[in-house]
């Protein structure tokens, strides 16, 4: 059987703003079925690249391809297909919620009036409001509802929870994962750039973490968890002077040690034990502790 | 949809609770962080999921669920929860869940009823005690390891097993003798 084409493929993007390049040799892939997680700090080029997946911008270098087409040539084929959750979200502020969401179905071939009912309940929007009266997380759980009606088969969140409350946010998170991720697993693909990262920590599976315009770590969620791992050992006397292979942030205070395995970690306390610590302990590192790691 | 009343079923995670409070079996808990959620959760399982075990999160499900199968929290024929708001209410992809389910089926611990969910199997005792073994083990490991550190000798360590042992068989006498059933 032949690889099935990815949602998402990006090599070797470029793009910049004046001269400020903002995305530089960029690569990603994103395989059908997955949640792929986009990390990077402010300015990292995170939106530079969603925006370029949907037109909004033109790459200077390299070649996007989304459902294997190119959306600058197969705009409409490619936007059919997807829905997008941006950072700051605008409605026609004199348009009530309901009419708002009539408005943005009129766009689309296919939409779940079923799906928009429960999630208006869930969300306790009233559809006869203006948008224009509605709060900031009011107004993403519109964009949401929007984007999760179509039954879209890529779902593209640019930092979708950043600036809501804690219950907006985990109410958000819940109906991607209820909502969205409802249906054949392989037409439910989701991109999300965030650097909240702990909160999607369990609804993303793959990721890359990006810096400056560049790929700086892609690897599956379980195997980071695996990889980094942080080792920490009390001696009862001064800690040995030792070299560690494959060591990351070794810190070292009076009989304390505390170090980050970048794989390897086996390895790591088996040498320690060797040294008779009086304690030995080690714990995954979550994925904001990865990226953390990662851009140190 | 319709709002319901909610009830959690509560499973004791094996990793951060003793083997004796598993007695406990189910409490009910309907805790008010549940209650924003519109959807119709019946007895969703309180399984917990650590991100710092470095073990894959689908793991974790498998051998929650193995464990709860195994100290009879999870009873032949009970019903396991849907994928869906299991893996709403524990906040991790769906996809994570439904491979848990696979992995627990294909390991015969589970069975699909096409239409009316996932249900824990009758016979799955070949893994039963293994796992109860295991579970104890790990519990136990943790505390001669604890006892190492403390400098407790064998002997003691040993004499506090058995003091601890006789405290709790007395406190469950004195709570049996409490209830009216």
């Amino acid at each position: 059987m032949s690889e099935p084409t990815p949602v998402i493929e990006i090599k070797g993007l470029t793009y910049a703003y004046g001269r400020g390049e903002a995305v530089h040799d960029f690569n990603l892939t994103v395989q059908p079925g997955r949640c792929y997680g986009l990390f990077g700090r402010n300015g990292a080029g995170k939106t530079t690249t969603m925006k370029c997946l949907l037109n909004l911008l033109r790459p200077r270098g390299g070649s996007v391809r989304v459902f294997g087409f190119d959306p600058a040539k197969h705009e409409l084929e490619v936007k059919r297909r997807l829905a997008y959750v941006p950072d700051y979200v605008a409605f026609y502020p004199w348009m009530t919620v309901q009419e708002t969401l009539d408005y943005l179905a009129s766009f689309r071939s296919h939409w779940n009036r079923e799906t928009e009912g429960h999630l208006l309940n869930r969300f306790r929007l009233d559809p006869a409001q203006r948008t224009g009266a509605l709060s900031k997380g009011q107004k993403t759980q519109v964009a949401l509802i929007a984007a999760i009606c179509p039954e879209p088969e890529l779902l593209l969140l640019d930092e979708p929870t950043s600036g809501l409350d804690p219950i907006v946010r985990r109410e958000f998170i819940e109906t991607v994962i209820g909502a969205y991720q409802e249906g054949d697993p392989a037409k439910r693909t989701i991109l999300v750039s965030t650097h909240l990262i702990s909160e999607f920590e369990g609804l993303i599976d793959e990721f890359t973490i990006m810096d400056r315009g560049r790929d700086v770590l892609s690897l599956g969620a379980d195997q980071a968890r695996e990889r980094y791992q942080k080792i920490r050992a009390r001696f009862s006397q001064e800690v040995p002077s030792i070299e560690f292979k494959d060591a990351l942030h070794v810190r070292r205070n009076g009989r304390e040690l505390e170090l980050i395995a970048n794989g390897g970690g086996a390895q790591i306390m088996e040498q320690l034990r060797s040294l008779g610590p009086e304690s030995l302990t080690s714990e995954a590192l979550t994925l904001e502790e990865v990226f953390v790691a990662a851009l140190k | 949809m319709l709002r319901t009343g909610m009830s959690a079923l509560r499973l004791q995670p094996p990793a951060t609770n003793s083997a004796l409070q598993k007695n406990l079996k189910y409490s009910i808990d309907s805790s008010s962080h549940l209650s924003y959620c519109p959807m119709t959760v019946t007895d969703a399982m309180l399984l917990q999921i650590n991100f710092k075990a470095g073990k894959p999160v689908y793991l974790q499900v498998v051998d929650q669920i193995k464990a709860a199968a195994a100290s009879g929290t999870l009873q032949a024929g009970e019903p396991l929860p849907s994928i869906r708001p299991l893996a709403e209410e524990l906040r991790v992809n769906r996809n994570t869940i439904a491979k848990a389910y696979t992995e627990l089926e294909s390991q015969g611990v589970i069975e699909t009823i096409p239409g009316k969910g996932c249900f824990l199997k009758a016979n799955n005792s070949p893994l039963k005690k293994d796992v109860r073994r295991k579970l104890l083990i790990d519990e136990i490991d943790e505390a001669v390891v604890m006892a190492h550190h403390l400098q407790v000798p064998r002997g003691e360590f040993l004499e506090v097993v058995r003091d601890r042992l006789d405290t709790m068989a007395e406190k469950k006498r004195a709570n049996d003798d409490h209830k009216p059933d």
